[in-house]
């Protein structure tokens, strides 16, 4: 008798724990929610390929990571590369980052360490571009290049106000640009880069489509789906993802006249801040979408602030266009670690009203120190504009589920009573 | 009915508009006098008398010749003269408010011609730092000083009368105005006393200066401009306002990112409702670049005439052709 005893290697043990995150979310997705949208199919279909059936997407091109959104896809494309992004969501990478990383460090960048740290990728990246942006990240970034990565830092400044953080930005970028040129060996053109800005503004636009949908009474997509759409846009092929992209944009125009809604009766509309929900760590969106919540908008860097502000130039001139690509990554930027933070919250307070929000959720990863510092001045904040604000603080691991869920729909419950003595 | 006419003009294509509104204007104010058409003495923009065929006059050279008079004479009956100028210069600038100055000034209509023979070369503009517009952008005042103390001066018996419409002997307008009538004569040196020969000496390297810098630098003489600066004084007169919603800027800085003024404000002010700078021309680019659904708006009596929207910045930026160039590829 021959029995084989087949010994799990530690990278079969990450791709299956992997997987098993990846799914069950999906599945959830899938199955869990009322009227699914079959167009979403692609979308789920694509993080199954990935994440749980390992395959790669861009064999055939020069992948460009990127750890933060600051740097511009646009030069990247423009320059015939791949962004990928690798901010990443996995508890699985998490706990394998720990090892590297502080005990209490930000889930995403211990995750996104220990990602680096396995090797183990779907794409790999062939250089890794990293704005300095929060500490952590910074900090991040020694530990990953001694794994072996070829690991550049892009000076980011810390704050936007003054005209010294505008140029030393715009000078930071082109230093990025010509730093990325001589790596892919192809010269920044005119039309190269104008084609780049096209193609970004026009998935910009079908993300601002999408958002429509969301501001209507009767709202026909999740905030998850959402979610997951725009996490798709950190790696997907951009032509596909457009082409998925505006077949759901059909489909909900159906639903929209249709009246099909994913929501209860009086489910709350829910704007969404903070930490970034990055696949598939959707805790809080899950919860509040389970607990008859609907996400109709958010203001994260895994989701909104990608796609928010296009690029207008005067002239087509190279540098023109690359000082307005410029100005948007850092003017229109809402992340936390700017000093400070009147912009993002003058985004929240406009996205309550213009997608008539009853309350906003804000979560901070339990980590993420500049989260959890502009907390107290967000919550006074909307606390002056009367609307209804809950804080939470999550991470990525699995157990903590009852605690936020009697939070979350407690909040939830006490929108519905406030609107329904509105009425 | 309503929402279609705002939809046709939010969504329109202001380069096209204002350009042949822009050639219209030129002609009739260059060229206006071979029609007999005259505008009165008090007009807002550098329609320039020098040019015997304009159609109206600049009031800057019209106010320093009613000012130059003997100060007696000033503050007696002929005071009433002045403030008719005046009041029919706050009338002619009422309506349109600071777009005479993108619209209808001939002599920023020829730099927006220039520029765009740099563009159709295909060579870069340039920019000022911080610190030179900071610097810069005070000179306008000084002419303004110029054109309002030097008559009063020779009205006292101050300055000589060499000095007279002291401002117009440097002006580039003087000089180059006239050669769309073919005539060039302006460009020369007035000897006939110290004081003229500086002045006019001056007016001539202004208008070289004029045509290089124009050639490098958007709408490069508006900057210096003293009629700017008096429009900004009565701005408020105005029956046209130029606002800004704080609360729907994202501080992309599209808008800036437009300017020819470099205007740095119209992104970065989110608390001014009124966003109308001094060094403004209203051209309303910055309108037609920003992508946020009525965050910059001209009105027109507190009307909302033309405003951002989303999908007018689409179809300006023609981010649509991206996909009719994917299909094409397919």
């Amino acid at each position: 008798m021959n029995t084989i005893h087949n010994i799990e290697s530690p990278k079969e043990k990450q791709n299956r724990h992997k997987a098993m995150e990846a799914i069950k979310l999906l599945n959830t997705l899938r199955e869990d929610f009322k009227a699914p949208i079959s167009s979403m199919e692609y979308f789920y279909d694509l993080f199954e390929r990935v994440h749980c059936k390992h395959e790669s997407l861009h064999d055939d091109k020069t992948k460009i990571g990127t750890m933060c959104i600051q740097i511009p896809s646009e030069i990247i494309y423009a320059l015939d590369g791949v962004p990928i992004r690798l901010c990443n969501g996995f508890y699985t990478d998490d706990e394998i980052g720990s090892d590297f990383m502080p005990q209490k460090a930000c889930p995403l960048i211990k995750a996104t360490v220990g990602h680096f740290a396995s090797g183990n990728f779907t794409d790999k990246p062939d250089i890794v571009f990293s704005p300095t942006t929060c500490d952590q990240k910074t900090k991040a970034g020694t530990t990953i290049e001694s794994f072996g990565y070829k690991f550049i830092d892009v000076d980011f400044p810390r704050t936007k106000e003054s005209e010294a953080s505008r140029e030393y930005w715009r000078r930071s970028v082109k230093q990025f640009a010509v730093e990325l040129s001589k790596f892919q060996g192809k010269k920044l053109t005119k039309n190269n880069l104008r084609d780049a800005i096209k193609k970004i503004g026009y998935a910009q636009l079908l993300y601002h489509k999408l958002s429509e949908f969301r501001k209507n009474e009767i709202v026909p997509i999740l905030g998850m789906d959402v979610f997951l759409v725009t996490n798709a846009f950190f790696f997907d092929k951009i032509d596909n993802w457009i082409e998925a992209t505006e077949k759901l944009i059909s489909e909900l125009e159906i639903r929209a006249k249709e009246k099909i809604t994913v929501t209860g009766k009086a489910s709350p509309r829910i704007i969404y801040t903070g930490s970034p929900p990055i696949f598939p760590n959707y805790k809080i969106p899950q919860i509040i979408e389970e607990s008859d919540g609907i996400i109709v908008a958010d203001e994260t860097c895994s989701s909104n602030r990608m796609f928010n502000d296009m690029v207008a130039v005067d002239e087509w001139n190279i540098y023109d266009m690359m000082d307005s690509i410029s100005d948007k990554y850092l003017k229109a930027c809402t992340c936390p670690i700017f000093t400070k933070n009147e912009d993002r919250i003058r985004r929240v307070v406009q996205l309550a009203r213009e997608y008539k929000a009853d309350g906003v959720i804000y979560q901070a990863f339990a980590g993420c120190t500049v989260y959890e510092m502009e907390q107290r001045s967000v919550l006074e904040a909307m606390e002056k504009e009367g609307i209804p604000i809950l804080y939470l603080e999550s991470d990525y691991s699995p157990s903590q589920g009852g605690q936020l869920s009697t939070r979350v729909e407690a909040f939830i419950e006490s929108l519905k009573t406030r609107r329904r003595n509105k009425k | 009915m309503k929402s279609r006419i705002k939809n046709f003009i939010n969504n329109g294509d202001l380069r096209r508009v204002r350009f042949w509104i822009q050639l219209i204007t030129f002609v009739l104010f260059v060229y206006g006098g071979y029609l007999a058409i005259n505008f009165g003495s008090s007009f807002p923009i550098f329609t320039c008398p020098y040019n015997d065929k304009t159609a109206a006059t600049c009031y800057v050279i019209a106010l320093q010749h009613q000012l130059a008079m003997p100060t007696k004479v000033l503050f007696s009956a002929a005071f009433i003269s002045i403030l008719i100028g005046l009041v029919t210069f706050i009338a002619w600038f009422m309506i349109l408010n600071k777009a005479w100055c993108g619209y209808m000034c001939p002599f920023g209509t020829l730099q927006d011609w220039i520029t765009a023979l740099r563009k159709k070369i295909g060579i870069r503009f340039s920019i000022y730092t911080q610190k030179q517009f900071d610097q810069l952008s005070k000179i306008k005042y000084l002419f303004l000083i110029i054109v309002l103390l030097f008559p009063l001066l020779i009205g006292a018996g101050v300055l000589s009368n060499n000095w007279s419409a002291a401002f117009c002997q440097m002006c580039p307008a003087r000089v180059i105005s006239p050669m769309f009538v073919g005539d060039f004569s302006q460009w020369s040196i007035d000897f006939s006393s110290k004081t003229n020969m500086i002045l006019t000496a001056l007016g001539i390297s202004f208008a070289a200066l004029f045509f290089i810098g124009a050639f490098v630098k958007k709408r490069f003489f508006c900057f210096f401009c003293p009629m700017s600066a008096l429009h900004y004084i009565f701005a408020d007169t105005s029956i046209i306002r130029f606002r800004k919603d704080g609360s729907k800027c994202t501080r992309c800085g599209d808008c800036y990112a437009v300017c020819d003024m470099q205007i740095k404000d119209i992104a970065d002010d989110v608390i001014s409702t009124n966003i109308l700078r001094d060094d403004c021309i209203l051209c309303l680019k910055c309108v037609a670049a920003c992508p946020e659904d009525d965050a910059l708006h001209f009105d027109i009596l507190n009307i909302k005439a033309f405003s951002s929207t989303r999908e007018g910045f689409e179809k300006r930026m023609n981010i649509g052709s991206y996909t009719k160039n994917y299909e094409a590829n397919k």
